[in-house]
């Protein structure tokens, strides 16, 4: 059996990803069967030095957002140097919270004052905004999350590293994968390129909250109410992304009574998650009357900040589209 | 002049590396973290009440001290059941927090994966047997459901929010949870064993952790119950107590342009940069801090544990590696046995779990919190709309930054002077950061 080489780095982030990794009930040591990690600095102390050394890469799991050059950097060698590169976790798939920082460029690096002493070590330099993984070099796979569940960890571990060998490949083939990555996985064999290992519906189709297609008269924020456990949040006046945001969670933040963020990103039917959440939650309003629809509409706060909490960078059409920020 | 770079750091949340600047017979290293968190951007402009969902980047224990601040802002007490779940928790991130730390540690001279590490064992050449380290990793995924089942998800937990927690414990996940406190005392005891058979008693090399050590500096810690933070003095005493509202009069966060993390220390006290020998005005926090306040643990076999490092390596303050990492042994037991005490029925279920906020709510806010890696401060400025202006946290990484870059020069000096080579000085400065 040739064990495949593995590579595991985080750019801009907490590490919670690569934490993910080592908690799947730590099953993560019997994967030396069929991973050779030959470059996890973050477990293992792997230097750059050990990446030049190695031979090519056969996966590698890159986390985290691109904010410095040093960021940029390892994302082109580590492309440069793997036959697939995963897009592992909500930074790296779309730049994560850390993407909120591009509603306030300049930020913390305004602090961050030049050398005064010219044996200083310097800084590497930060980015004007920050970027997901696939702004920077393309990635051939994408799992989603913040963190990423344990259940699409070893989804893709079983399907990008074992392939064939493992026949507890069969079981995750079973669980609700994408059915081109399902039938993919059950055959050992890569599943197509580009594909997201999350589902393919948006999270209300997983959410266990019953939706009555209730109309609100107003906006509420999480402080001010205790929302009915059973019933559907956005509903209830609370903003609740499930609508826009793709499944795979299991509508995790719904079920313990909090609103969905989006950090599985937008549905495979949406283009913009703050354009289908703007329109589904202005569908909800109930009046029609002019006036009254923009009292309510006034009482919202923070859209930007909200609908893109965790793909900012990645996935709101209208920065995509400023030419400043090509 | 010589310049040599060593890094990335292993085991580091933050991207980190240490520059070396090496000039004749002088040395002088830097204790560098090359990526901003950057957390006051993420939150200006949002709703005060997304905090503890933002803030739980830096640690599951920011999303508990926001929820903290949340309270003091909106001026809602918790119930008693949302504040048995909140403090439940506390002690699943500590057993969580402080057995990977000890689990690094113990698989710090192997490659933890699989048949090498077996190979490794065989041949004599490391000290710790792979089913150890996997008996230490399933009691974290056991520590680590009990934390998705109070926090609704694990490492970034959700359910904590103004006046208590967002949902109820369930009478299936109570169980489960009574299952997973129970089991956990006996498995934080066989990590006592282990650290005292593979660590304290074997004589082999992790055991030169003993050597390990920095110059005496103060500590903090905070007492929720007494709302009491302690600046503990460098010989262990001389306390200085002050209140969360009175944390900013009292510290401060400075920065240096080498680096993106802060350092905070105490106010009033001039700033000689964090490789001075002078150490007025720093201080660490964390399970070390805490053990050198020399109040008793809480529980008995915690106790217990504390009293046997006293006699083994003396009266506190410790200012060793060793100290430190059976701090966090004695931290281990003591949460599993808080665990064991909470979980019972009339402490986590119910179904009142929060106070709602009947007024808008003031326009700042501060809260502590006693975290596992240390003291943890919030302060939130809102506006009328509860719309967040600024942001002040300190945690845990910037108030123990100048203990690290002390300790990361200490090392490299001892490096230098003996002659051994940067990549054992680079596993010798990691294995001195990790339990701080």
């Amino acid at each position: 059996m040739t064990r495949k080489n593995v590579a595991v780095f985080t750019a801009t982030g907490c590490k919670a990803c690569e934490n993910a990794i080592l908690d799947i009930h730590y099953q993560v040591s019997s994967l030396a069967r069929w991973a050779h990690f030959t470059f996890w600095p973050y477990v293992l102390g792997s230097s750059w030095e050990d990446l030049e050394k190695s031979d090519e890469l056969d996966v590698c799991f890159f986390a985290g957002a691109i904010r410095t050059a040093s960021d940029e950097e390892a994302a082109l060698k580590l492309r440069q140097k793997s036959k697939i590169l995963v897009a592992f976790g909500a930074c790296a798939a779309f730049g994560g919270m850390p993407g909120l920082s591009n509603l306030h460029p300049g930020g913390e690096s305004a602090l961050c004052k030049s050398p005064s002493d010219d044996d200083c070590p310097e800084l590497p330099p930060l980015r004007s905004r920050v970027a997901a993984l696939q702004q920077i070099v393309q990635a051939d796979y994408i799992l989603p999350g913040c963190s990423p569940p344990q259940n699409y960890i070893w989804a893709i571990l079983q399907s990008l590293v074992c392939q064939s060998e493992s026949a507890a490949r069969i079981s995750f083939a079973a669980s609700r994968l994408p059915q081109p990555i399902a039938q993919a996985v059950m055959a050992g064999v890569l599943p197509p390129g580009g594909s997201i290992f999350a589902g393919e519906k948006a999270v209300c189709a997983s959410c266990a909250r019953i939706k009555e297609e209730k109309r609100f008269e107003s906006f509420k924020r999480i402080h001010q109410i205790d929302p009915d456990p059973g019933r559907c949040l956005l509903e209830q006046g609370l903003l609740c992304q499930g609508i826009a945001t793709r499944e795979g969670c299991g509508g995790l933040c719904t079920g313990a009574g909090v609103p969905c963020r989006g950090c599985f990103g937008k549905a495979g039917a949406v283009f913009d998650p703050g354009a289908k959440m703007v329109s589904a939650v202005s569908s909800t309003f109930d009046t029609t009357d002019g006036e009254e629809m923009k009292k309510i509409a006034e009482e919202f706060v923070d859209l930007a900040g909200t609908f893109y909490r965790y793909t900012m960078p990645a996935q709101c059409a209208l920065l995509q589209n400023r030419k400043e920020l090509k | 002049m010589a310049n040599i770079s060593i890094g990335p750091l292993r085991w580091q949340a933050e991207p980190s590396r240490v520059e070396i600047r090496q000039s004749g017979e002088s040395v002088r290293s830097y204790y560098q973290v090359t990526a901003p968190r950057d957390v006051s951007s993420m939150c200006k402009g949002r709703p005060v009440e997304e905090l503890p969902r933002i803030l739980s980047i830096l640690s599951a224990s920011h999303h508990l001290a926001s929820a903290v601040t949340l309270d003091n802002l909106f001026g809602v007490t918790p119930p008693p059941t949302a504040k048995n779940i909140r403090d439940a928790l506390v002690q699943s991130l500590t057993f969580i927090h402080h057995a990977r730390k000890l689990l690094f540690l113990l698989s710090s001279s192997q490659n933890p994966f699989g048949l090498r590490a077996e190979l490794a064992v065989r041949a004599g050449t490391s000290p710790v047997a792979h089913h150890v380290l996997d008996e230490i990793g399933h009691a974290m995924a056991l520590a680590q459901e009990a934390a998705s089942i109070l926090g609704g998800r694990h490492p970034h937990p959700l359910t904590a929010v103004a006046g208590g927690v967002s949902r109820p414990v369930k009478e299936i996940h109570y169980r489960r949870l009574a299952e997973i406190a129970e089991s956990s005392l006996p498995y934080a005891l066989r990590l006592r064993d282990i650290f005292r058979e593979k660590i304290i008693g074997s004589g082999n090399g992790l055991y030169e952790l003993m050597d390990l050590t920095v110059s005496p500096i103060a500590s903090i810690t905070f007492s929720g119950v007494e709302d009491a933070i302690v600046l503990t003095g460098a010989d262990g005493s001389g306390s200085t107590t002050f209140t969360a509202n009175k944390t900013t009069d009292t510290l401060e966060a400075l920065r240096e342009p080498w680096t993106h993390l802060p350092f905070v220390h105490v106010k009033g006290k001039t700033w000689q940069g964090p490789i001075s020998d002078q150490s007025e005005g720093l201080f660490f926090v964390g399970p070390l801090a805490r053990l050198n306040r020399c109040k008793p643990a809480r529980t008995p076999q915690a106790e217990e544990e504390r009293l046997h490092l006293v006699n083994s390596l003396g009266p506190a303050p410790h200012f060793s590696a060793i100290a430190a990492y059976w701090s966090l042994v004695v931290e281990i037991i003591q949460a599993s046995e808080i665990m064991k005490d909470l979980c019972t029925e009339e402490k986590l279920t119910g179904l009142e779990v929060r106070t709602i906020a009947s007024n808008p709510g003031g326009q700042h806010a501060h809260g502590a919190l006693e975290a596992p890696e240390g003291f943890i401060y919030h302060h939130y400025q809102v506006d009328e709309r509860g719309i967040v202006d600024d942001v002040t946290v300190l945690d845990a990484a910037s108030e123990n930054n100048a203990l690290r870059c002390l300790l990361t020069q200490k090392m490299v000096e001892d490096a230098f002077e003996h002659g051994k080579p940067w990549d054992r000085a680079k596993k010798t400065i990691e294995l001195s950061l990790l339990p701080f």
